[in-house]
């Protein structure tokens, strides 16, 4: 047997696999709630592509990206080598074992880079996406909300990508390792491959650990204080989390004090307009009060911000225009929980956002912030 | 009966009766104590109203505040029959508001600053009566209320 995989490129290996595992699980299946273990998933696999990029520079041989070039000639050899064993009928046989390459053959090489590159691009619109549609990371003081809605087709068109990507490359795993004889996973755990007669040379280089190792600390030392800096800006067109006073006041001594951006501007002139039946009760002020809310909220409506709630409830229910719970953005979100939630005497109704979104008053909503209260559970 | 007897007897009857004139001091005291000097000074503001509508007024009636209190109008907003829709029909106990929001209980020895502020108290007598009875209510009727929780 002889030594093919490095310790530190078999980390890599199956370290990327339980992050994409983790990002993929958390962003197809996972509820929203999750949005922390997805993040964690995508910064996990960033991470670990920077540094194979650079051990692909600074580590031994078959790490070497100089070791598996990409090439369509090699790749079309290697396909036609395949196919002649077909045609000859010597496929699957040890005989036909070809294995020229010890460590990437062309294909895998080629499925190697377009894995890096295809992780690259969804970690970078994961955070896109998560600047512009929740307003959280390192560009949420950039990215607006209409950005956010052609990163997310982006995004999930790249994830959907390298899901197929990752079908592929087991296929060729498990394809080539019948082919050679060879467990190629086992050898990702071991690190070892038979040695054979007819490999091709390849230049042998020996790693450079500290090098790499200092590269990647001057690395992180720039990417991530900045990216700790930039999400501490103020999200873009996100409202200041204090609400007026005499709304807050007021309003909340009824109800959860609503964030005026959950609403646009006119749907809160024609709420002032009815405080006498709102919501099938007199809710009437002074008329100095009702004046002030009503300049409050009028001039902070939806419209004015580009947070998600901000968006999505602009949208109203015709017949039912006033309530938040009736906007068909509501209705999606809260689809799959039962009626008896909402009455439980833990939440007190659907209009009692902040029973279960422990950022509501803020008007963020953000996933991570929903805990529905255990002994509400139905 | 022995000796002893007698004794344990006629101190357990004394006992009884000074504890029973504790706890009648002690409740007219709470009683008294609830109504703070604003809460007098509302409660005489709607004295003269209540005067000035019906000729014949006397004075406030707990027991008045209290039926006006459990009664089933029915007459108000549809989804508020009566006041214990929200604030139960035990004043020391949190009442809650339809959208699910707490409210401190409307006794006073529960919540002391209740109908302190002629303002504040007017607002809300403005707005409840409407949604429970479909109508303002009258000085009396307020009275009568604020005097019920007062003893509650």
């Amino acid at each position: 047997m002889v030594k093919v995989w490095d310790l530190a490129l078999r980390l890599f290996h199956w370290s990327l696999v339980i992050s994409f595992a983790l990002a993929a699980y958390t962003g197809f299946l996972g509820r929203r709630n999750l949005l922390d273990f997805h993040i964690i998933g995508g910064v996990a696999a960033g991470a670990l592509i920077t540094f194979r990029v650079i051990w692909g520079w600074l580590g031994p041989t078959y790490a070497r990206f100089r070791s598996f070039p990409l090439s369509p000639r090699a790749m079309k050899q290697h396909v036609d080598e395949i196919l002649a064993e077909y045609r000859s009928g010597k496929a699957g046989s040890t005989k036909s074992r070809h294995g020229a390459e010890l460590g990437h053959n062309p294909l895998g090489a080629a499925m190697v880079y377009a894995l890096l590159l295809f992780i690259a691009l969804t970690v970078l619109s994961g955070v896109v996406l998560l600047g512009g549609a929740v307003k959280q990371g390192p560009l949420a003081f950039l990215v607006t909300w209409d950005v956010a809605g052609l990163t997310r087709d982006i995004h999930q068109a790249l994830a959907i990508a390298l899901l197929c990507m990752v079908g592929a490359h087991l296929a060729g795993v498990i394809f080539e390792s019948r082919r050679e004889s060879i467990n190629l996973a086992a050898s990702m755990v071991t690190g070892l491959k038979p040695v054979l007669a007819n490999a091709r040379p390849v230049a042998a280089f020996r790693a450079r650990p500290w090098l790499a190792t200092i590269i990647l600390i001057a690395v992180a030392a720039v990417i991530v204080p900045t990216t700790i800096a930039l999400a501490r800006l103020p999200g873009l067109g996100v409202p200041p989390a204090k609400l007026d006073p005499v709304y807050a006041q007021e309003c909340g001594a009824c109800h959860f004090a609503y964030p005026p951006s959950l609403a646009p501007s006119d749907t809160w002139a024609q709420m002032m307009d009815g405080l006498d039946h709102h919501f099938g009760e007199n809710a009437v002020l002074d008329a100095a009060t009702a004046a002030h809310i009503r300049a409050y909220l009028t001039d902070n409506g939806a419209e004015k911000w580009d947070t998600r709630p901000a968006h999505l409830f602009r949208q109203r229910d015709a017949a039912d225009p006033l309530s938040i719970t009736a906007t068909p953005s509501w209705q999606r979100f809260h689809r799959d929980l039962p009626a008896a939630l909402f009455a439980s005497k833990k939440i007190g109704g659907k209009g009692a956002c902040n029973a279960c979104h422990q950022d509501a008053a803020t008007g963020r909503f953000d996933p991570q912030a929903i805990e529905i209260p255990e002994e509400a559970e139905p | 009966m022995s000796e002893t007897d007698r004794y344990m007897f006629r101190r357990n009857a004394l006992r009884r009766l000074a504890f029973g004139c504790v706890a009648l001091f002690a409740s007219a005291g709470i009683a008294l104590a609830a109504i703070g000097a604003a809460q007098q000074a509302v409660l005489d503001q709607y004295a003269r109203q209540a005067k000035a509508e019906d000729a014949k007024f006397t004075g406030f009636s707990a027991e008045r505040g209290k039926a006006f209190f459990l009664a089933q109008w029915n007459s108000g907003h549809g989804d508020t029959p009566s006041c214990s829709t929200c604030h139960t029909t035990d004043p020391r106990q949190m009442g809650r508001t339809r959208a699910g929001k707490d409210i401190n209980p409307m006794a006073l020895s529960r919540t002391p600053d209740r109908f302190s502020d002629i303002s504040k108290t007017e607002k809300w007598f403005g707005r409840n009566c409407d949604t429970v009875i479909g109508r303002s209510c009258t000085a009396r009727e307020k009275g009568d209320f604020i005097t019920f929780m007062a003893g509650q």
